[in-house]
């Protein structure tokens, strides 16, 4: 055991010590905080001008109401969001008409333009065109303005009171809370716990991949300046192992720690959502036996490789693995409760990430957590029985990887 | 001491070692000899329980060789490498470490190794820094800094120049006096002739001579002379009284028949190539080596 902790020792001084180690460090929670917290940021953010907007109505019958409509919306300073401009012209053929509003989409004068046309069977056309198609806020409201303009209509028409067509067209929208307790409500939205999730389930894959190709790497090293035969004379190939995988986890936990100031300094700064913290402890419990499993599991299956090459493929099958569970995270996100969730939380593999995101979605029964924790547990115990009889052979291993033959034949001495 | 008992060891149908059986005495330098591929570097890596032999034992003063045993062990390995971008000092430590040395100690110890190798000024550096030869420095202190008692030396003399070849040698010497079990495999002849005072010469696997080196001499015995020479020595291959000869480079090292007489077999060449230097020797190992491999093929 002594020597275990010499190992591990050495390999998280001197892997902390490098500046890859440094530099990634720093550099992960800055791209995961690029590609996960800004897009919303700027997809939710109100654009603080004008928008020209222009409405070419072909049948001549919505300009007038509809402009009244959409101009009811407003920036945060009060002034009009959008400019409305009619592109009409009476004595111009449709099709030059719509040539003509293009090109002022395209020469800038416009941000877009409503199209308003007859389709088939006297249906409404409606097109917005302008030159990105990512705008849904925008769309959205045109949408909006646009019914509630034909509901006003055919009421009208009807001869219905006019405040109960002001009723109707409130719209009443459904907020969803989620209870922890009973009469405790949790924050956030879908959004919101999808991206709380998301940060911690990229946060682990990211570090087992990276933390993993640093180990198999290592010890090709080791393999091939034949350091390896030194250590084995020096300590027994568990020691060897568990020295890896201690000295790799306590790297990992110092990862997070530092990944974890800095994302509450950023909830200082009201960028991240507070409700990421909720159920911390469990959310680093799941991810620390998840680290634990995957990292026993490099070591062992990494040994076997003998060039740059075969590390690669065995890491990259590995993290392929590791990734697999986010194909889940919608489903998991929309439906918590579903068999195919409930099964792959309980498959040692994919355990740590869809409990990570479960966790976060809905309360989870003490029961539930006591025993996928256990699985966990179980599991990294088997996984550190069959990586170490790996182990043992694979670090004394070259030439061509081993076939599964032979590595049944080191399982089984 | 250090007994090897019927060892042997087989990958699939290859028997890398084969029923090997040997002991070597503290005091003297054992010298494991033997052509490429001949199964030292397998042996080895038994003696250290690197790797589990099919069937026999290894007892270093009677234990077998478990992880009991690890501290008091010294191996430097064929194959030389280091963690290159760790400090000199940091790995020494480390390997240190990892054979149970305390802190205090291996700072003593590793200030008085570098010293004795005359690298002290590259404790702080980081490994890849230095020269290759340096590098071995470096990996000889690791294998022998624990004070093993037992000490496996593989190749320990190649990539060093001849004054670092002369100073590896008397640190070797040093450690003999200290009663260590020392077993050194190469095959450099030579530096085996100078050092060794017992031999095993294996090749596939399998013991083709052992004992003392001097045992061994008489035991190959003959009648060889050696002489150096002018000219062209091909007739050699054409007299009877030859069995075997070798060339070096402008000298040559015949075995002769028993009953030949060494001035008869002068007379008879000093017609064919002038001849600058003759003498009557026992066998060199090199010779040995080669003629014993040739046998068994």
């Amino acid at each position: 055991m002594r020597k275990a902790i010499t190992v591990a020792k050495w390999e998280f001084l001197e892997k902390i010590k490098s500046k890859a180690f440094i530099i990634s460090l720093f550099l992960t929670p800055a791209i995961i905080i690029l590609f996960s917290v800004l897009p919303t940021l700027l997809a939710t953010r109100d654009s603080d001008s004008t928008k020209a907007i222009g409405i070419l109505d072909l049948t001549q019958e919505y300009f007038y109401d509809l402009k009244n409509e959409i101009e009811t919306y407003k920036l945060n300073n009060n002034l009009p969001a959008y400019a409305i401009l009619n592109n009409y012209k009476s004595n111009t053929a449709a099709d030059s008409l719509i040539k003509i509003s293009d090109a002022m989409v395209i020469e800038n004068k416009l941000d877009g333009y409503l199209l308003i046309q007859k389709g088939i069977n006297d249906s409404l056309k409606i097109e917005f065109r302008s030159k990105s198609i990512g705008n849904f806020q925008d769309v959205a409201r045109f949408e909006e303005a646009f019914n509630n303009l034909r509901i006003k209509r055919k009421l009208l028409s009807e001869n219905v009171d006019p405040e109960i067509i002001e009723v109707i067209k409130q719209r009443t929208n459904v907020n969803q809370i989620k209870i922890e307790k009973p009469g405790e409500e949790g924050k956030g939205g879908f959004e919101m716990v999808f991206f709380s999730s998301i940060i911690f389930i990229l946060l682990l894959m990211m570090m087992i991949i990276y933390s993993g190709q640093m180990l198999v790497r290592s010890m090709l090293e080791e393999k091939s300046n034949r350091l390896i035969e030194i250590l084995i004379s020096s300590c027994t190939p568990q020691d060897l192992l568990f020295g890896k995988v201690f000295g790799l986890s306590a790297l990992g936990l110092t990862q997070v720690a530092v990944w974890l100031i800095i994302g509450i300094s950023l909830i200082g700064a009201a960028i991240v959502p507070m409700t990421s913290f909720d159920n911390i402890h469990l959310i680093l419990l799941y991810f620390i036996l998840g680290f634990v499993f995957y990292t026993t599991l490099f070591v062992g299956i990494g040994s076997v490789a003998s060039t740059e090459q075969e590390a690669q493929q065995i890491t990259s099958y590995l993290s392929l693995l590791l990734v697999l569970p986010s194909v889940f995270i919608i489903s998991t996100l929309q439906n918590p409760d579903s068999s195919l969730v409930k099964v792959l939380s309980y498959i040692p593999f994919t355990l740590p990430s869809v409990m990570i995101l479960r966790v976060n979605v809905s309360p989870i029964p003490i029961w539930e957590i006591l025993s996928t924790i256990l699985i966990m547990i179980f599991s990294i115990l088997i996984v550190i029985r069959i990586s170490g009889k790996i182990f043992r052979f694979g670090v004394l291993y070259y030439g061509k990887m081993p076939s599964m033959k032979e590595i049944k034949v080191w399982l089984k001495e | 001491m250090l007994e090897v008992k019927n060892l042997t060891k087989t990958y699939g149908q290859i028997r890398a070692v084969d029923n090997l059986t040997f002991s070597v005495k503290p005091g003297k330098i054992f010298g494991m000899l033997g052509p490429n591929g001949a199964g030292k570097t397998t042996t080895i890596r038994t003696i250290l329980n690197i790797i589990k032999p099919n069937s026999g034992e290894v007892l270093l003063n009677g234990n077998p060789v478990t992880k009991d045993l690890f501290n008091s062990i010294g191996y430097l390995p064929e194959e030389r490498g280091l963690y290159k971008k760790s400090k000199v000092i940091d790995v020494i430590t480390y390997l240190a470490h990892l054979k149970g040395m305390q802190s205090s100690e291996i700072k003593k110890e590793a200030d008085k190794w570098l010293k004795k190798l005359e690298i002290p000024q590259y404790r702080e550096r980081k490994v890849e820094e230095l020269s290759k030869g340096n590098q071995q420095k470096i990996q000889f202190i690791t294998a022998v800094i624990h004070n093993p008692e037992l000490l496996i030396l593989d190749e320990p003399f190649s990539g060093f120049d001849p004054i670092n070849q002369q100073l590896i040698k008397d640190v070797i010497l040093d450690l003999l006096d200290n009663g260590k079990i020392i077993i050194l495999s190469t095959h450099q002849m030579d530096t085996a002739e100078k050092l060794c005072s017992e031999i095993l010469l294996i090749n596939e696997g399998k013991e083709v001579l052992s004992g003392s080196l001097s045992e061994i001499k008489q035991k190959f015995g003959g009648n060889h002379v050696r002489f150096s020479y002018e000219g062209d020595v091909k007739f050699l291959n054409e007299m009877d009284e030859v069995i075997s000869f070798e060339l070096y480079s402008n000298n040559a090292e015949v075995h002769i028949k028993d009953e030949v007489k060494p001035e008869l077999f002068l007379k008879k060449i000093i017609y064919k190539v002038t001849i600058k230097q003759f003498s009557i020797i026992e066998p060199t190992l090199n010779k040995i080596f080669i003629d014993s491999i040739k046998n068994k093929n």
